[in-house]
């Protein structure tokens, strides 16, 4: 799947840029913002004197081999950005790497391990993979009676979590009892976006490795073919390390400046 | 007498729709070379981003 990031800044500016940061995926210059405007999206509302006029409104394209979108990913605050790990594990599945399993009652977890690092504002999907033993199933959102799945992050200054989003469930009838009811068997997966704060809300929550620790819980509610078990909490945590915000500039010379 | 101003609670606008064929382009990359749309597409696509500057 191909890469590349478009932006108003000069080819020297790029090559800085791309030096710096060793970025191995093309940096395109756009410097007359020709094609932002033939995307139709020119940030209009900046100061035409300005000379950060020219910018795009930033987002990203996921585009077919024959160049048709098949999705997007635009954010109203500029400072907000969905990671590529993240839209990769969202849009296509991609198996992030698996953190150790976790054993719980019936039920083996597994929380993803976030590659890399981070930088606040940034929105990462984590995820949680459930595998049940044989003959056992978990209640899915919506079920009556039973105690459905849940993922609840502890609240924190550093994230701010979207709703999860769970699987489709299986509808099974349970015959014993003449009850139809939507459940989850063998494995399934849970993925849960959060948005990182800005810098300033970040910093104070990182520990001396600049890791921020976000922490949940996992509900639910067991049964196997004879019998319903107690509903279970499970803790989790999930770590990311942040870098700082990024202020280094290339050199002034080659510093955009505002038009005359 | 007051004056309200209106804010046009607009949207901001995205671009090309899912279903719609992006523009091409022809672009030079950081090591100054020409760089079609067609060229980054591979069997399975691209990710394609916009952002703000590398700069600043």
């Amino acid at each position: 799947m191909g890469l590349a990031a478009i932006s108003y800044d000069s080819v020297p500016v790029l090559k800085q840029f791309s030096d710096r940061m060793h970025i191995s995926f093309p940096l395109l210059s756009d410097a007359d913002s020709a094609v932002i405007r033939a995307y139709g999206i020119l940030n209009e509302s900046v100061a035409k004197d300005s000379a950060q006029f020219g910018i795009p409104h930033p987002g990203t394209y996921i585009l077919d081999r024959r160049g048709v979108v098949t999705a997007k990913y635009f954010q109203e605050d500029f400072r907000v950005r969905d990671t590529a790990a993240s839209i990769l594990l969202r849009q296509f599945g991609l198996k992030p790497p698996a953190q150790e399993a976790l054993e719980a009652k019936h039920a083996t977890l597994r929380a993803s391990a976030i590659e890399g690092e981070l930088r606040p504002g940034q929105r990462v999907t984590l995820s949680l993979d459930v595998t049940l033993p044989r003959k056992v199933h978990v209640y899915a959102p919506g079920v009556q009676g039973y105690k459905p799945v849940a993922l609840r992050l502890t609240e924190s200054k550093g994230f701010q979590p979207d709703v999860p989003v769970f699987p489709p469930s299986k509808t099974v009838k349970l015959a014993a009892i003449h009850e139809t009811v939507p459940v989850y068997e063998g494995q399934f997966r849970l993925l849960q976006t959060v948005t990182l704060g800005n810098a300033q809300q970040v910093e104070p929550l990182l520990d001396s490795n600049r890791q921020l620790t976000m922490e949940g819980q996992f509900q639910y509610q067991a049964c196997d073919d004879r019998e319903c078990f107690v509903p279970e909490t499970v803790p989790l945590k999930w770590t990311v390390k942040v870098m700082q915000f990024d202020r280094t500039r290339v050199a002034p010379d080659l510093q955009r400046k505002a038009p005359r | 007498m007051a004056l309200c101003g209106f804010a046009a609670a607009a949207t901001i606008p995205t671009g090309p729709n899912v279903g719609e064929a992006v523009p091409g382009f022809t672009l030079k990359d950081q090591s100054n070379n020409p760089r079609t749309l067609h060229s980054i597409l591979g069997p399975k696509g691209a990710l394609l981003v916009f952002y703000r500057s590398a700069d600043w």
